[in-house]
């Protein structure tokens, strides 16, 4: 069984959670041409390295962050998005 | 078969599917409180407006008391009032909230949108066991401790009682869930360790 640390919860089963996808910057609607536009909205990246991603512990319903190795598949930390803002 | 049967769930549909669900007892002992009041409060405000009440809030996925009434944080904005024998205190509430001008959250009406199930008897530890992947013995898990997990494949929020510990979970699965603990009662009546 492979675990998964909620911040909120603790660690519990990955099957008690759902994945969201990497945190991306959001393009600007007025200055976004209809190509990037549909790179943005359908192709995922496929690189090495750490992915910061958005993941939901669906029992409780709270989304929260995780940094995972993408050639592992280890996850190297999970934390609450508030501390993402009072980082920005 | 071995653990027999009491009751039946409480059939929030008449006619539904849950209408024939039994209860099981025996090993486990599974209760239906469905129908007794509780008031869930969601979204912002919901927290501010309950302590302007003076209702006392617990730390998330902790519970606390007033009245009579349990006090569940399920999240910062995510309370949920049970008020197995404390229904005047509770109507109160929720008139007061009724009346009350926004901001206040919103009712996440959990009294028509969870099943509220009690399990306990002879072996709740080893069924528990069986339900649940916790660790919920009680040096690890308290007694106004909130697990928001899954209890039986389904995803529930459990806590302890004094009988044994409360389920809630979406009602639409009353039927399955008195079937699934029927199974591991079964089970572990067959299999005395």
């Amino acid at each position: 069984m492979k675990l998964l640390t909620c911040p909120m919860n603790g660690p519990r089963n990955i099957d008690e959670f759902q994945s969201f996808g990497p945190v991306r910057a959001r393009p600007d609607p007025n200055a976004t041409a209809d190509k990037e536009w549909s790179r943005h909205l359908f192709r995922a990246e496929n690189r090495k390295g750490i992915v910061l991603e958005w993941w939901r512990h669906v029992p409780s319903n709270y989304f929260f962050l995780a940094e995972r190795d993408l050639v592992s598949n280890e996850i190297i930390r999970t934390f609450d998005a508030s501390q993402l803002r009072d980082r920005a | 078969m071995a653990a027999g049967t009491a009751t039946h769930v409480y059939p929030f549909m008449p006619g539904g599917a849950a209408d024939d669900a039994k209860l099981v007892s025996g090993a486990a002992v599974l209760s239906d409180l469905t129908d007794r009041p509780r008031f869930g409060l969601k979204g912002g405000g919901s927290a501010a407006w309950l302590a302007a009440r003076g209702i006392p809030l617990p730390a998330v996925n902790r519970i606390g008391d007033h009245r009579g009434m349990r006090i569940l944080r399920l999240g910062n904005e995510d309370i949920l009032l049970l008020a197995e024998s404390a229904a005047e205190t509770l109507a109160q509430v929720k008139t007061a909230w009724q009346t009350t001008a926004a901001p206040k959250g919103y009712s996440s009406w959990r009294e028509e949108g969870w099943a509220w199930m009690r399990l306990s008897g002879p072996r709740l530890a080893e069924v528990m066991g069986a339900l649940c992947a916790l660790d919920l013995r009680p040096g690890k898990f308290g007694d106004d401790d909130i697990a928001q997990t899954r209890v039986g494949h389904i995803e529930a929020v459990t806590f302890r009682s004094p009988a044994g510990f409360d389920i809630l979970f979406d009602i639409t699965a009353s039927a399955y869930f008195a079937r699934a603990v029927a199974a591991v009662a079964v089970h572990t009546d067959q299999y005395k360790g």
